[in-house]
């Protein structure tokens, strides 16, 4: 019995919290909302909402005993209480004290199971304190209010009843179901999708097989003439020396009949058959079709569920950077697949997050540009389309310097001198979603790191939608999401690579062709077809997922099926082994430990209950390049072999670097040297290595970290790593061996031989 | 194994005698077996000094791992090999609409290969955010272990990382640390391409 009460209590914690963080989040709201000084009705409204709210926190963390919480919306109540009747007035530093209250009931949740902590308790403390200071400091007659039995005193006027007669609406038409619950629903209804494909497969089979069966009616039907003739010439003769023969000639026309009215009744029996099918198969579909769309409203939520936190995430983080912005958001009462809001989340937050650190520009400078004072970031939504919203998320900042953009490009290697140069401003722009590339000058733990928009367009894409972005130089920056409303099927080439099957979108396919084993030509070590007057580069599906492997010689046939794939604004060729089939896919997600895989988006399952992955055309195309720049062709490697092994040296010394690299050198070896474990790495990226020769002790990235990053690359995951340096200490030992290095080589014990040695070992 | 005995021995009287039985004697049986069946099983110890351990064999290998993570036992219909992925990611497989990364223990721990056949059985285990199937051999089912037979893990019985070991067994079975596995960065396949 003590089990089950645990139980019930922890039950009855989650529930807690979930309601806490209701009530919290719109206490957050309100407060937000004070800020901006609305009317007066509008004030008296939100200061009746955030007492309310408060109160019935109160009301909950009591019955669940977290005296804490209680503690701190019981103040809190006091205070609204005052303001309430307007003994109070409503300034910056009092708002700034209830959104501390605020906060710090927040973070007393995620730790309600447990013991507060003493250091809890004393925020807890100062908490209680400050919000009871506002009010002894403003109303001196109200004194014994504020000193320590102050709440209890106040208790009595706030009266219990009217707060639950009409404050909420008595939830009789919904009901509370928890996500997995639904999730789980959703998912067995997705099931039926490929239960009703299976079906209609089905049906075309037996309308197949009818088609044989009217076949072989049509044969028979020629046939009675001779059978007759047969039967005539059996009966006219009498003569009984062919007995024996006639005898089996009866015998075989009697089956023939019997034959006839047996295949007849199978034929009719069969036809019957297949018009239930058919029904059965629209039936289905029909059902099918209404439950997964029923099934989606039921996971659809209004994207307010996901803006509410968002006005105060924008205050604090401008407030951090010593800005000031609001947050105006529009059409957030717009409903969306709850997966797809889930989705993005982060992504919003990230575009949000960069308004502030790029757009919005201090209260000075704006001044000086004659803005506002208070910069806006506005989040916008419409619903353009019938399965499509979009999302605008807008500031009225500085704006992108694209000259900028493009300068930081061609400093990290990705556009050459002249691209930069014939680049126009919207494909500046798109540079801004490539990894690495950030105007930001430093890196700051908000923003910076160039990794963002690449993510949120990843995400964005995955979800079947788009992203775009516009950009005034000193006016703003907007960015454009638009996203489907519910996770739709969408049409699918599933091709045959190897052995294997894959589904292309296809939406990024262009054209599906065959081509003749004459029309391919290599230009520059590169296979090339032409297509329209263009040529487009080859590549062979196998090589670029790494199925090499398994590619067999089919040369047997002179045309090859060939998909052409467009992405953003590159075409390539994909050279397949099959084109199977277009179907209606759902793509699935792969779960959180394929977190992310190369080239592949998801799975999804087919008709005939097979589960293949659903490439990612954007990764494919970015794939095919390396696969085409990697020297595939046999002959090539063998030069390759011929020349020198090449080896990169990291080591922060310069002393030491240079030492290593005079040794390596003058016993043949070619050497490239990188300052850290960041710029090795980089290194690894660009050039091929036979091996690395690393230091441990190195600043931003250390020697073991390098080798860890190595280790979890597929692509350099084979490349020796010697780790030399200086700490000899069995736990340095055991942790380079544990991150997988190949040898580990103390300084103190380091000569010129024995580094050599392990070095000819390994190459 | 008296008791066992004389049902059998009823039972061939009644054989003898043609099938032919009282009510009297119908009721008897009855009542023996509803008391048979009434019995409290043995219960020695009390529960809690027990480890529950799902246990199943790997390529000759017995593995366990503590109930509370094993979600399910399934039977794949079929698995599809999934390209770009470190070996020891065997593909994926649909369970009831889900797709589930199905994992080989053996190549995530680096141990040698001992030929792979048709496996079809994983065992679905569940911690944190991660969720995966183990590919297994067979199933032993369930155990439960006396806490005092489990001794700290010797890594040198098994090359297993010590890591990854949650305790042995007196009889040498190696029981998974499935928190640490399923919370391990490295199980985690995140790979962009630049």
């Amino acid at each position: 019995m003590v089990k089950n009460d645990n139980d019930f209590f922890k039950k009855l914690l989650a529930t807690f919290k979930i309601e806490a963080h209701e009530h919290i989040n719109a206490m957050s709201s309100g407060l937000i909302e004070l800020e901006k000084y609305p009317a007066f009705d509008r004030q008296a409204q939100i200061t009746e909402t955030i007492f309310r709210e408060a109160h019935s926190l109160k009301g909950a963390a009591r019955s669940v005993s977290i005296t804490e919480i209680e503690a701190i919306c019981q103040s809190l109540e006091s205070v609204f209480s005052a303001l309430k009747s307007q003994e109070l007035p409503v300034s910056v530093g009092l708002l700034d004290i209830l959104h501390q209250a605020v906060d710090n009931l927040k973070t007393l949740l995620p730790s309600i199971e447990r013991e507060r902590t003493a250091d809890e308790k004393s925020r807890v403390a100062a908490t209680t304190k400050a919000l009871q200071a506002i009010l002894t400091g403003t109303t001196g007659d109200q004194g014994p209010v504020a000193s320590g039995q102050g709440p209890d005193a106040r208790e009595p006027t706030t009266d219990h009843r009217p707060l639950t007669s009409d404050y909420r609406p008595l939830p009789t038409d919904t009901v509370r179901i928890s996500t997995s619950r639904l999730e789980s629903l959703l998912l067995q209804t997705e099931e039926l999708l490929s239960v009703k494909q299976a079906t209609t497969h089905l049906v075309t089979e037996l309308r197949g097989f009818n088609a044989s069966l009217t076949e072989w009616e049509k044969e028979w039907n020629k046939f009675p003439p001779h059978v007759r003739m047969v039967r005539q010439s059996l009966e006219g003769k009498n003569c009984h020396d062919q007995d024996k023969t006639n005898s089996h000639l009866a015998r075989l026309l009697e089956f023939l009949d019997w034959n006839e009215s047996h295949f007849k009744s199978l034929e009719s029996r069969f036809t019957a058959l297949t018009k239930t099918a058919v029904q059965d198969s629209h039936v289905l579909g029909g059902v099918v079709n209404n439950l997964l769309q029923d099934m989606r409203k039921a996971s659809i939520l209004p994207l307010s569920s996901l803006l509410e936190i968002f006005p105060k995430f924008v205050r604090d983080l401008s407030r951090d950077q010593g800005k000031d912005a609001e947050m105006v958001i529009q059409g957030q009462e717009i409903e969306i697949d709850r997966r797809i809001l889930e989705e993005m989340k982060v992504p919003l937050m990230h575009l949000v997050r960069n308004c502030i650190d790029h757009g919005i520009e201090k209260p000075e400078e704006r001044k000086r540009r004659e803005k506002s004072h208070r910069g806006t970031v506005t989040v916008a939504i419409s619903q353009t389309k019938s399965s499509s919203i979009d999302i605008s998320i807008c500031d009225d900042g500085a704006g992108v310097d694209v000259a900028k953009v493009r300068e930081v490009a061609l400093r990290r290697g990705i556009i050459s001198q002249e691209e930069a140069e014939r680049l126009d401003k919207q494909a500046s722009l798109a540079l801004l979603y490539q990894s690495g590339i950030s105007t930001s000058p430093i890196i700051t733990d908000i923003s910076g790191r160039g990794l963002g928009l690449a993510i949120v367009q990843e995400k964005a894409e995955r979800l079947g939608g788009t992203v775009s972005v516009e950009t005034e130089h000193g006016v703003g920056t907007t960015f454009r999401l638009s996203l489907p409303l519910t996770l739709a099927t969408f049409r699918g080439i599933v091709v045959r690579a190897g052995e294997s099957l894959f589904v292309l979108p296809t939406a990024n396919v262009e054209r599906v062709l065959s081509v003749n084993k004459e029309e391919i030509k290599t230009v520059e070590n590169r296979e090339t077809i032409q297509l329209d007057g263009q040529v487009l580069s080859l590549v062979r599906l196998t090589e670029v997922l790494d199925l090499s492997l398994q590619y067999p010689a089919a040369d047997t046939t002179d045309t090859l099926p060939v998909v052409v794939l467009a992405s953003t604004d590159k075409r390539l060729a994909f050279l397949v082994d099959e084109v199977v089939d277009e179907q209606e896919v759902l793509v699935k997600s792969l779960g959180k430990q394929l977190s992310r895989v190369r080239n592949i988006v998801g799975a999804s399952v087919l008709a005939t209950g097979k589960v293949v992955p659903v490439l990612n055309v954007s990764d494919l195309m970015k794939s095919a390049v390396k696969v085409s720049a990697a020297p595939v062709r046999i002959t090539v490697a063998k030069k390759a072999a011929v020349e020198l092994k090449s080896i990169l040296v990291v080591e922060d010394s310069i002393t030491a670097r240079s030492l290593l690299k005079n040794i390596l050198e003058a016993t043949g070896y070619n050497v490239k040297t990188a300052v850290d474990g960041i710029d090795a790495f980089t290194a690894l990226k660009t050039e091929r290595f036979d091996l690395v020769v690393s230091d441990v002790d190195m600043p931003r990235m250390n020697g073991f970290d390098l080798t860890a990053k190595i280790r979890a690359d597929r692509k350099l995951a084979e490349l020796p790593v010697v780790l030399v340096t200086a700490l000899d200490s069995r736990e340095h030992r055991e942790r380079g061996v544990e991150v997988g290095a190949n040898a580990y080589i103390v300084k103190s014990s380091f000569n010129q031989s024995n580094l050599l040695e392990v070095i000819r070992r390994l190459i | 194994m008296a008791e066992t005995h004389r049902p059998m021995q009823d039972s061939q009287v009644v054989l003898e005698q043609g099938l032919m039985i009282t009510e009297a004697e119908k009721k008897e049986v009855l009542n023996a077996r509803a008391k048979a069946l009434a019995r409290e099983p043995d219960t020695q110890e009390k529960p809690q000094d027990f480890l529950k351990i799902v246990e199943f064999t790997l390529a000759n290998e017995i593995y366990g791992i503590e109930s509370p993570y094993v979600r399910e036992v399934y039977l794949m219909k079929e698995l599809t090999p999934l390209p770009c992925t470190p070996p020891f990611v065997l593909g994926i497989t649909n369970v009831r609409g889900k797709i589930i990364s199905v994992i080989d223990i053996k190549k995530f721990f680096d141990l040698p290969e001992t030929g792979l056949g048709d496996r079809d059985r994983i065992i679905i285990v569940e911690a944190g955010e991660i969720e995966l199937g183990i590919l297994a051999d067979a199933l032993h089912g369930v155990r439960h272990i006396p806490v005092e037979d489990i001794q700290p893990s010797l890594p040198t019985l098994t090359g297993i990382r010590e890591e990854y070991l949650r305790c042995v067994t007196n009889d040498r079975r190696v029981i998974l640390d499935m928190n640490k596995l399923l919370t391990d960065t490295r199980i985690v396949v995140h790979e962009e391409v630049f």
